[in-house]
């Protein structure tokens, strides 16, 4: 039985229209996943049912009649919910406040907060989620990512007498979680599904997707494609439909093995956060760090970052015996680094594609010793855009004006500005869609070969273990073991997490 | 239409300004006359507003700068007062200025204290040690070189326009090169590029190999070195120098940066942009002073005009 019905939706931005006449319908108690490539619209249409972006054409039904959608509280009155994929959490609201802020507080006679029932509330929230290492009383900025998306997925949970939920909106939620994460967070979609609520489910895993959701619209550019079961459906059918091409879903065979030249080789490393690593690196060698969440594998790429100050071991590195002392020494040592969040540390949001592509170029991509040449910066960020395929209207716009996903792509397309000597990698696919991810790996790939030695990080076990000669496991921030990825599987590599 | 209001709001109301006193003033106002003097008078400001610029650009303030104007005129007085010849004096100004300046830079940068507060400490501070060089009293007479004080009252000769008795103000000329100067600066060298970087997002920049704490400790020095040259410039043009001289300044830079960055599509401070808010604050002082506009009333209008412009670049920025 159908309970939305979202037709006619367009929204330009200028001349492009980032929705052309989209529809979308969602039943009652499913699961319906919403694809496309990065740039689509996704984003786009669900802010338009939360009434933050208001379209140019738009009409919603609900439960068979035509309802009004001119803002947010007309959003909240038809019980939406939402996870939008910027986090906008408060950062230095505590996580309780954060999970209870958008209904009303409770009160204590009427006035005063009763901070011990927002605590409560918001611990039952978390409840529901399975999660117990999440201490309502602290800040939330203190949080990693994986908990912020957890505090903000509860922060949905929480019910509301006025208007009861009846559709939960995620946009791209499992992005920041680790596997264990996803699972619970997929457990509780179960248990909305069963309470008669719907989601809108939106990922470019695959996996999740077929997984748990019971049909799939499919976007592309701003047009609806297709809507079908996903039983009746098949991860190529989908792929083809989001690309309007047939794309290999698998990972580019390498080349040649890397050379046999050792580039870095750390021994008994210590930092302030992470302990014991102790392997050599060949030129070219791509080695992946796992592990459970926050267990130092962004702290590993930190060290090689400059970022995170060795106290004791041996390092050779570069034909040096240390470590960058800092990030700009880093990069020029040509480490080049792509940030695990993009948005705080990677992006300056209001300026251009060209200012955030070229930002640790500038001096090469200067003209003469003093002054800066915006037609070089231009020439040089054109060709790394189409590089990495990236969507965009022009290279003089804003970066917030781009699809989550471009955003990402422009912090890779800066990494990739210098041929770097190490590329520093943490969950370089994050928010990426199928096809760009499979550009995004070839494009290591084609660096490796070039003789480029990469570490990256990922939280997704089959994309490392498609791209990394090596995996390295962390546990408790200490090196737990170093294996070959031949013949490993994403089951073996979760055990060895845990064991 | 809201959006040509965002957008050009600033500009159009700089244009009805100069209607408004055209029409009002119709033989005084719109001479050549009159222009170059406004320019001459805003020279001080326009320096200032100048490099404050620098420091917005990364999204701080110096609040310092008036009292830093005034302690670097003392200074030069101080060093004329001792029979010094001129280029001492100036060398001893804008070395305050720079060591001022990177004190607060110091302070912001590698201490971790907000601008605002940083420097509102320093504004005191400097305004003391103004006090306490001089003693209080206004230095002038026989203290000041008429080679220094000259260079205020005369200019380029305007003959070959036809404008026979009029002088093209060296002050006057001083502003737009450090205009040209802080232009170059901050839109064509990495070096401004990469203080857009940490306004940008500070972290982001860190990280992309930016060296973020030099860079910010250097830009408020050049913001210091801003702050004592329209300190010189105001000691030249009264020919004395006392410790409340420049206390103006500070106000008025900072609303024509941000009556500048009313004009950007994304709200950065632009330096041609701040000349434009120069520009306002300059013509609306002179036309309301020819009107013989009470000078309070003439605060409430100003204050009132930054607010609009500033309210006129929000409008419908909420909802996109
Ligand atoms: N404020 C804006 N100004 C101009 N263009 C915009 C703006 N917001 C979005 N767009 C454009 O609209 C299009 C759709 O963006 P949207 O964020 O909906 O994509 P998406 O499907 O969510 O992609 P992703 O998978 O990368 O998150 C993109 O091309 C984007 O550049
Ligand atoms: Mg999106």
């Amino acid at each position: 039985m159908t309970f939305l019905k979202l037709d006619h939706v367009t929204k330009r931005y200028g001349a492009a229209a980032a929705l052309d006449n989209a529809s979308l319908e969602i039943a009652a108690g499913e699961v319906h996943a919403l694809m496309g490539e990065n740039g689509a619209g996704k984003s786009t249409l669900i802010k338009v049912l939360a009434g933050v972006v208001k379209p140019d054409n738009c009409s919603l039904n609900i439960d068979g009649s035509k309802v009004p959608l001119d803002g947010p509280d007309d959003a909240a009155r038809h019980g939406f919910r939402f996870i939008h994929q910027e986090l906008n959490i408060v950062p230095h609201l505590s996580v309780a406040e954060n999970i209870v802020m958008a209904q009303a507080y409770p009160r204590r006679f009427g006035v005063a907060v009763d901070w011990r029932r927002v605590h409560k509330k918001a611990r039952a929230a978390l409840e529901r989620l399975d999660v117990d290492h999440i201490d309502t009383r602290r800040k939330t900025a203190r949080l990693s990512t994986g908990d912020q998306m957890l505090v903000k997925i509860a922060a949905t949970l929480v019910s509301s007498d006025a208007h009861p939920a009846r559709l939960y909106v995620m946009d791209e939620p499992t992005a920041a979680l680790t596997g264990q994460e996803c699972d619970k967070l997929f457990a509780v979609i179960e248990g909305l599904k069963q309470s008669g609520a719907s989601v809108l489910f939106v990922s470019h895993r695959m996996n999740e997707v077929m997984q748990i959701c019971d049909r799939v619209t499919i976007y592309r550019d701003g047009r609806t494609i297709e809507t079908t079961k996903i039983a009746e459906t098949s991860r190529e059918r989908i792929i083809e439909a989001m690309t309007g091409r047939a794309i290999r879903d698998t990972y580019p065979a390498r080349a040649h093995a890397p050379a046999k030249e050792i580039f870095c080789a750390v021994e008994k490393l210590r930092t302030k956060h992470v302990s014991g690593l102790e392997f050599s690196l060949k030129r070219g060698e791509i080695l992946g760090v796992a592990g459970l969440a926050e267990s130092g594998q962004s702290e590993v790429l930190h060290a090689f970052l400059g970022d995170e100050k060795p106290l004791s071991g041996k390092v050779e590195f570069q034909g040096k015996q240390s470590l960058p002392s800092a990030p700009s020494v880093a990069w020029k040592r040509r480490i080049a680094y792509v940030p695990r969040e993009r948005r705080r540390e990677g992006l300056m949001l209001r300026r251009s594609i060209v200012d955030n592509a070229v930002l640790p170029h500038l001096a090469q991509l200067g003209s003469g010793r003093i002054f800066s040449s915006r037609r070089k910066e231009r020439a040089h960020t054109g060709a790394i855009a189409e590089r990495v395929r990236l969507k965009f209207g022009r290279l003089g716009q804003p970066c917030y004006q781009l699809s989550g996903g471009n955003q990402q792509k422009v912090v890779f397309a800066r990494a990739l500005g210098k041929t770097p000597e190490l590329l520093l990698l943490d969950e370089p696919t994050r928010g990426v869609d199928v096809g760009a991810k499979f550009d995004i790996y070839t494009l290591v790939r084609e660096l490796s070969t070039a003789g480029s030695t990469t570490i990256m990080t990922s939280s997704d076990l089959p994309e490392l273990i498609g791209m990394c000669d090596r995996i390295l496991v962390m546990r408790d921030h200490r090196q737990h073991a170093i294996v070959e990825t031949d013949g490993l599987t994403p089951a073996r590599l979760l055990q060895m997490f845990y064991e | 239409m809201l959006s040509l209001v965002r957008r050009f709001g600033t500009l159009i109301g700089f244009c009805a300004i100069i209607v408004f006193f055209w029409t009002q003033l119709p033989d005084t106002f719109m001479t050549p006359r009159n222009m170059l003097n406004i320019s001459q008078q805003i020279s001080m400001l326009a320096v200032v507003a100048f490099t404050m610029t620098i420091v917005m650009v990364m999204g701080d303030f110096d609040l310092s700068v008036g009292s830093m104007a005034s302690l670097a005129g003392v200074a030069a007085a101080i060093v004329f007062s001792h029979d010094y010849p001129v280029y001492a004096g100036i060398a001893a100004a804008l070395a305050v200025g720079a060591v001022g300046g990177l004190f607060n830079g110091f302070l912001v940068s590698y201490i971790g204290i907000l601008p605002f507060v940083a420097t509102l400490g320093t504004l005191t501070m400097f305004s003391g040690a103004a006090f306490l060089v001089s003693g209080g009293k206004t230095i002038f007479g026989r203290d000041i070189p008429s080679g220094f004080s000259g260079f205020a009252r005369s200019g380029i000769s305007l003959e070959w326009l036809g404008l026979q008795p009029l002088h093209l103000p060296y002050l006057t000329i001083l502003a737009i090169a450090v205009l040209v100067l802080v232009w170059i600066g901050l839109e064509h060298t990495p070096y401004g590029r990469r203080l857009y970087a940490i306004g940008g997002n500070y972290e982001a920049a860190r990280l992309a190999g930016v060296k973020v704490r030099i860079l910010r400790m250097s830009a408020f020095a050049l913001t210091g070195l801003g702050a004592a040259t329209a300190g010189l410039m105001y000691a030249s043009r009264v020919a004395s120098a006392n410790p409340t001289q420049g206390s103006g300044l500070m106000l008025d830079a900072i609303a024509a940066v941000f009556l500048g960055m009313t004009m950007s599509e994304e709200g950065e401070p632009r330096v041609f942009a701040t000349l434009v808010g120069v520009l306002i604050l300059g013509v609306l002082d002179n036309g309301l002073t020819q009107m013989s506009v009470d000078s309070y009333v003439r605060e409430v209008l100003v204050g009132a005009i930054v607010v609009l412009a500033v309210a006129s670049s929000s409008i419908g920025k909420q909802r996109a």
